[in-house]
């Protein structure tokens, strides 16, 4: 009973910082409608500036740094620490999400990943990857209780993010600019006939976020240490309570977010005991927060609030394709020559662009055409790669057969992920789509029981006896190899064109469109959404595949979460809603050529992480077609022009580039 | 009254406090039109929706003597009941003809598999202009939805209720947004295609349509069913005339 009770009060740092991300999340969603995916990722920032301080007295800015001469007191380094998470909320506010305030959902999911994925790009970069030690603000100390030394640190770090909690909640209640908020999550119009400019509540609201979380997570981290993916990560367990709460109540994030950290605590605990079973050790603490949102969903499902009443999700117009045998065989033709012509780390740069490229066509199916977001991508990839190194190295099923079984694994992961897509859609249907990649990525690819250590090997495929395989010898991407991947993707990529072109893919966009509507044209709207993630997760985990016979071996690093948003990043770079966009996002994606140039050329492979966050941000601001829709409406703008006009082809016009209204 | 057609009894949508539809007992004959007519907020619509199951109700809903209340909106779209909306709800971003396309292949596993193997395009083509002559656009089948007018992008409406075939059709507000001459046009569009075969409900608040082309009138008021009777009954009784017929007919003359 004492230890239990000493872990249900250590359990209760952590829930302090899921306070204050929990209590920012709602006061950002509540003041703009955005579900900020990079809460954590924010408030991490302030944190490693604070700690920094305190390790080696340098003042690291995103770029340059200044070296102070002592370490500088705690007081001051905390003070700059939240300085910096100020201007921070300022700087994000202003030149992110201000400009997407009236953008559609999937323009705002996106930017707030794109914001996560450079930030904690940015982290890497300055501040390293590994853990670094934290200051402790508070002193440490211990009470008895009925018997029990229990830890203070930790109830004071509850009691101060319950208090700061409690003045968020006196400001949303009974200052007029608190009403304003609320009142403006509902009608914008509202707050201004209060004499408040909306805009101006939402900057506030973003900066007291990130002031809120950086506090947490400077007093949180002391006990534990920073570390980039993790605590990048923590915002998916707040995005749990923040449901719990219904976005409403403050209240509620508290008391969830405390009783969310002593659980985990607990089941920290419970993992050591004898009795516990083996397979269930690993990554338990975030299987929670995944069951959480889950059943909250379920039971709540509808009547959580959306801002606005009809919020459909409206994305940029889809041409519908057609199968032109030119450009097809144009294509195949350079794919060929691509791979003839390169060899090495180059040749392995295009096969690989030929992969990501299947990633990103799973988003261009389910994102693109169906219209749900998910950010579970890299989960069905790799749910199929573990299936492959089961399937090839222990059970010997061959070539071709191995490749459709473990992908049809990734399908059936795929519609079970749909079944809460019936209930929700836009943001939430995010949530709930990170939490599992989350929970499978620490429940299964890191569980040793199912996946070994010592990593995951990979048989190389061979077909009539002809090698499949990547590597021979000095070769590191061996032609043969290379030709069955741009095969195999060929092959999906014709088969997305005749399901798009045909009447699944008109149910899509009518479902993309309307559901109301699609429901009362007889379309059944649910087994259309399974049917979507059942083949975007059919052709994520082919990718998951290849990418498993393209490295001999996988592990649990090979498909993580970040991986997975890293490409839904260049799919929606690259443009979410044609193939055309897959491509682009293939060339660009990570390992692919642009990563190997930036690394062979110009030595910036460590900034890629960092550039392809920010091209993302940038792209879904001004941009949302992606690179592959703004080609396509200039060289239909120019079209038009030249047909209208009619003049010899030599006066192309010099107008500046064509700024077609994206009808967003 | 035979077992074809649409038929409800003492169907029943609360709201809450609220009862929006009040035990309504409205038949919709083959062959016949129906027109549902009421002061805004009567429960119009809402009466819609809970026979195309988009709205919880209590009672019996029949079609062609089958119950269908318990079925889902899109099984009661496949069982014949096809209405259209009073926003007109199309998809915006599809052209009018694959807008109509939707309605007459719905997608599935099976479809799926046909889409991969055998595509076939442009089967159905008399389908869709077969449906947009009945409403007489069939001169925009490549036109985007959204670029259309409110007014033809309610006749796009109507014209994919119909495509895929229709027992009954419920009609919500069609008419709006068409001038007094397309009005009449419309007008003789829904008579012939309740000449054709199907039902139809139709809801509007241009008394001279409703009046000219129903065989039957039923009046809301509140969510309670006033009136039902003949357009000629209608025009004189009483109630009807107290509670909403007067002052539209007046305004539409003004």
């Amino acid at each position: 009973m004492g230890t239990f009770l000493q872990f249900v009060v250590l359990g209760l740092g952590l829930g302090s910082i899921y306070i204050g991300l929990g209590t920012g999340l709602l006061l950002v969603h509540r003041a703009t409608g955005i579900i900020n995916f990079a809460q954590g990722a924010m408030a991490m920032w302030g944190a490693y500036v604070f700690a920094q301080l305190r390790v080696d007295g340098t003042l690291v800015f995103p770029i340059g740094s200044i070296e102070f001469a002592r370490r500088p007191p705690i007081e001051v380094a905390a003070l700059i620490g939240i300085l910096t998470a100020f201007v921070l909320g300022l700087v994000v506010h202003y030149l992110v999400f201000r400009p997407v305030r009236h953008a559609p959902v999937l323009a705002q999911v996106v930017v707030s990943v794109a914001v996560m994925i450079t930030i904690q790009a940015l982290v890497v970069l300055r501040f390293g990857p590994n853990n670094i030690d934290v200051a402790s603000i508070l002193p440490e100390g211990s009470i008895s209780v009925l018997g029990t030394d229990l830890p203070t640190r930790e109830i004071i770090m509850a009691a101060i993010m319950v208090v700061l909690a409690a003045a968020v909640w006196a400001y949303l209640r009974f200052t007029r600019a608190g009403v304003a908020t609320r009142a403006a999550s509902e009608n914008e119009r509202a707050a201004v006939l209060m004499g408040f400019s909306p805009d101006r509540l939402a900057a506030v609201a973003q900066v007291v976020a990130v002031v809120l979380g950086t506090i947490s997570v400077m007093l949180g981290s002391s006990l534990t240490g920073l570390n980039p993916d993790n605590y990048t990560l923590l915002v998916v367990p707040a995005l749990a309570v923040l449901l719990v709460a219904r976005m409403e109540s403050i209240a509620v994030v508290v008391v969830a977010a405390l009783l969310l950290g002593a659980f985990q605590s607990v089941i920290g605990l419970l993992v050591t005991k004898s009795w516990w079973p083996v397979w269930a050790q690993s990554g338990l603490d975030q299987v929670i927060p995944f069951a959480v949102v889950m059943v909250i969903l379920f039971v709540q499902g509808k009547r959580l609030p959306s801002r606005g009443s009809l919020q459909t999700i409206r994305l940029p117009d889809v041409s519908i394709p057609k199968l032109k045998p030119v450009p097809a065989v144009i294509l195949l033709v350079l794919g060929v020559a691509a791979l003839s012509f390169t060899q090495g780390t180059w040749r392995f740069g295009v096969t690989t662009s030929i992969i990501v490229m299947l990633l990103a066509l799973s988003y261009v199916v389910l994102t693109g055409y169906l219209g749900q977001i998910s950010l579970a991508q890299g989960a069905f990839a790799g749910a199929a790669g573990f299936a492959l190194s089961k399937m090839t190295s222990a059970w010997g099923v061959p070539f071709p057969l191995s490749l459709i079984l473990s992908a049809l694994v990734a399908t059936a992961l795929g519609m079970l992920v749909a079944l809460p897509a019936f209930r929700i859609r836009g943001a939430q249907l995010a949530i709930i789509t990170i939490a599992a990649a989350l929970a499978i990525e620490r429940f299964v690819f890191n569980n040793y029981t199912l996946s070994p250590p010592e990593g995951n090997p990979i048989a190389d495929a061979t077909l009539f006896g002809l090698n499949l395989g990547v590597r021979e010898g000095r070769d590191l991407a061996r032609i043969s190899f290379s030709v069955m991947v741009l095969v195999i993707a060929a092959i999906l990529v014709w088969v997305f064109i005749r399901v798009a072109s045909g009447d699944t893919g008109r149910t899509f966009l009518a479902v993309r469109a309307n559901e109301r509507a699609a429901a009362s044209s007889g379309i059944d709207v649910r087994k259309t959404k399974l049917i979507g993630f059942a083949i975007s997760a059919f052709i994520a985990g082919i990718a998951g595949c290849l990418i498993g016979f393209s490295r001999g071996q996988l592990s649990a690093e090979s498909f993580t979460v970040f991986a997975g948003l890293q490409v839904l990043a260049v799919a929606y770079l690259g443009g979410i809603t044609s193939v055309g966009g897959a491509i682009v996002a293939g060339v660009l994606g990570p390992l692919g050529i642009v990563y190997t140039l930036l690394r062979g050329v110009f030595d910036l492979g460590e900034y890629y992480a960092l550039i392809s966050g920010l091209g993302l941000i940038i792209t879904a601001i001004l941009n949302p077609v992606g690179i592959a829709g703004a080609t396509r409406e200039q060289v239909a703008w120019v079209r038009r022009r030249l047909s209208r006009s009619g003049p010899p082809p030599s006066t192309v016009p010099d107008a500046p580039a064509p700024k077609e209204p994206s009808r967003v | 009254m035979s077992d074809k057609g649409l038929h409800t009894k003492g169907l029943t949508v609360r709201y809450g406090g609220l009862v929006a539809n009040d035990s309504v007992t409205i038949d919709v004959d083959p062959g016949t039109v129906v027109g549902l007519i009421g002061p805004n907020g009567a429960g119009k619509t809402t009466f819609v929706d809970a026979v195309t199951g988009f709205t919880a109700s209590a009672g019996e809903i029949l079609l062609d003597g089958t119950r269908i209340d318990a079925l889902p909106p899109h099984e009661r779209r496949t069982a014949g009941l096809s209405r259209t909306w009073q926003s007109g709800e199309l998809f915006g971003n599809l052209s009018v003809a694959e807008n109509l396309l939707v309605a007459a292949r719905a997608g599935g596993w099976r479809t799926l598999v046909r889409d991969i193997f055998v595509p076939r395009r442009k089967v159905s083509d008399d389908v869709v202009s077969r449906a947009l002559e009945v409403v007489g656009l069939a001169d925009v089948a490549d036109t985007l939805a959204r670029d259309l007018t409110l007014g033809q992008q309610k006749l796009v409406g109507v014209a994919r209720a119909l495509a895929g075939g229709a027992e009954v059709l419920l009609l919500d507000e069609p008419a709006a947004g068409l001038d007094s001459m397309e009005s009449r046009a419309f007008a003789a569009r829904v008579r012939s295609i309740a000449d054709s075969g199907p039902g139809i409900l139709l809801i509007d608040h241009d008394m001279s349509l409703v009046l000219g082309v129903c065989d039957v009138v039923t009046v809301l008021e509140f969510g309670k069913q006033i009136f039902t009777g003949t357009p000629a009954e209608a025009r004189t009784d009483p109630t009807v005339v107290a509670a909403y017929l007067g002052a539209p007919v007046e305004a539409s003359h003004a």
